[in-house]
């Protein structure tokens, strides 16, 4: 088998924003294939650590490497699919239908002068099949339900078969029960198409014993193969500066 | 009596840019309409005037002045943003004043408010010259192939920028593409529409067509559609009733605006 490099290599990441430490020296490694939880307080970090990997802010010092590519010569982003935190918030009256948000995720992969191929097309109707949203091709975003979106933007990130999915906070404002069935959902695509999930959560309640991996970020990062040892209440009331009780879901 | 305005050679020059206008006016507006952005039009307005009253104060063409002014301006804003940070409607404000009064102050010290200066302000069909019809087709041209070339890029970026720059399309640049081609397009419309006025070209088509609840592909055409259909009209009215071109135009447009408001009350 072809020797895979780590998806994202992090050592000694600092991030400081007008002058506040927001994180420091964070080091991890995350591989091919992992389902990981990144997890800890709001305003911990959580977010920036996320951008940082994507480039969407320069770290203060350190290293970033995206499948063993140093950050700055990186140049395939479409192997990363990214679903930002306030997709569930969207201009109501936006005009796009889903079929074209869903369709933007291939646009990194098309040309200047490129129109839709029929590899497109595919693309963008697997990843709608995928998330469940075919049926809703025609409806305008804005029209659609939290919960519709939020699968119409895991699609769009989709479309551009990327190998690792970053998710961030999926669950704002989305009821207990569609929640399950969300993190269901991204579990089987890290299990059946076997792309490699980074998902922020605030919740720590979520946390399953099938996680590959918690990043626990508050302003310091710790990271763990072991959830389970590192759910204990003693190390998240560390992270949290509280006394913490935990609620364990073991289905 | 209509079509025997086509007779006359001002009238085509007037109809050969006025569609030109109309379309790239549309298209460039969606995109800023999108971004919450519709003022940088009104903004960029006020600046190529300036171009104009140093164009009329040195005896350069009015128009090229124009362009260059607004394009100047177009990439200052854009700096002073997207770098600096500062809010983008207070940056707009600015501008749009400062440029105004300097535009004052150059025409008086010219010493002629005069009636060509009120053309470039309300447009006027008797004013399009074969050098400016060079002038617009040169780099309407240009601004047009840069709107075709990014469309999806442009629209990517305007319904999620941050997702766009994470997918490695080049942002910044984009953005810096945008203001420069918007910035075009309002220099080259001063002719037919006037600087006070452009901005409801670029505004209201796209504003009326997005009410319809479409897709942006649809939405985008029928923006077009209701841009040229009010510059055929205006300027039929303009030349029928001795009209300033600009404001028959707007009037037009605001038809089609509050048509579209009635159609799709929610």
């Amino acid at each position: 088998m072809k020797f895979s490099p780590p998806l994202f290599e992090v050592e000694n990441l600092n991030f400081e924003r007008q002058g506040n430490l927001v994180l420091k020296s964070a080091t991890f490694t995350v591989l091919p294939g992992e389902y990981c939880a990144i997890i800890g307080p709001n305003g911990g970090g959580k977010t920036t650590l996320v951008r940082l990997l994507l480039g969407l802010e320069k770290p203060t010092s350190g290293s970033i490497k995206l499948f063993g590519v140093s950050q700055n010569r990186f140049k395939e982003w479409n192997r990363i699919g990214y679903v930002p935190q306030r997709s569930a918030l969207v201009d109501t009256s936006f005009p796009a239908t889903a079929r074209e948000v869903v369709g933007m995720g291939r646009y990194s992969r098309r040309g200047i002068f490129g129109f839709e191929s029929s590899e497109d097309k595919k693309a963008i109707e697997e990843s709608m099949e995928l998330m469940g949203v075919s049926d809703l091709s025609d409806r305008l975003i804005g029209s659609l339900s939290g919960g519709q979106r939020q699968r119409v933007m895991i699609a769009r990130a989709l479309a551009s078969r990327p190998e690792v999915l970053i998710v961030d906070e999926p669950n704002t404002g989305v009821d207990v029960e569609s929640q399950h069935r969300f993190y269901e959902l991204l579990r089987r695509l890290n299990r059946v198409k076997n792309v490699s999930i980074l998902f922020i959560t605030h919740d720590v309640g979520v946390i399953a014993e099938d996680i590959s991996r918690v990043l626990f970020v508050n302003q310091t990062l710790l990271s763990s193969q072991h959830p389970s040892d590192m759910l204990r209440c003693d190390e998240i009331s560390r992270l949290y500066g509280t006394p913490a009780h935990l609620v364990c879901h073991n289905h | 009596m209509m079509l025997e305005m086509f007779d006359y050679p001002f009238m085509q020059r007037a109809f050969i840019a006025g569609l030109m206008i109309a379309v790239l006016a549309s298209i460039g507006g969606s995109f800023i309409v999108l971004r919450r952005y519709s003022l940088l039009s009104e903004t960029l307005a006020h600046v190529s005037l300036v171009g104009v009253a140093i164009g009329l104060l040195l005896g350069y063409s009015p128009l090229w002045m124009a362009v260059l002014a607004s394009l100047v301006a177009a990439w200052l804003i854009e700096y002073l943003r997207s770098v600096h940070g500062l809010y983008s409607d207070s940056v707009l404000a600015i501008f749009l004043s400062g440029s105004l009064a300097l535009a004052i102050v150059i025409v008086s010290l010219a010493g002629s408010f005069n009636a060509s200066l009120f053309s470039y302000l309300f447009g006027s069909i008797l004013s399009v010259t074969n050098e400016d019809l060079w002038v617009m087709g040169i780099f309407g041209t240009v601004a047009m192939g840069l709107l075709l070339l990014f469309f999806k890029e442009l629209y990517f970026i305007a319904f999620d920028e941050e997702v766009a720059r994470a997918s490695g399309l080049p942002v910044t640049l984009l953005n810096f593409m945008l203001v420069s081609v918007i910035a075009l397009v309002i220099a080259l419309s001063i002719r037919v529409v006037g600087t006070l006025l452009i901005g409801a070209l670029m505004v209201i088509p796209p504003v009326a067509a997005i009410r319809f609840g479409m897709g942006f592909y649809p939405t985008t055409l029928l923006s077009i559609a209701i841009a040229l259909v009010s510059v055929i009209v205006g300027l039929g009215a303009s030349y029928l009733f001795s009209l300033p071109s600009g404001a028959a135009i707007v009037l037009f447009l605001l038809l089609f605006f509050i048509a579209a408001l009635v159609i799709n009350r929610r």
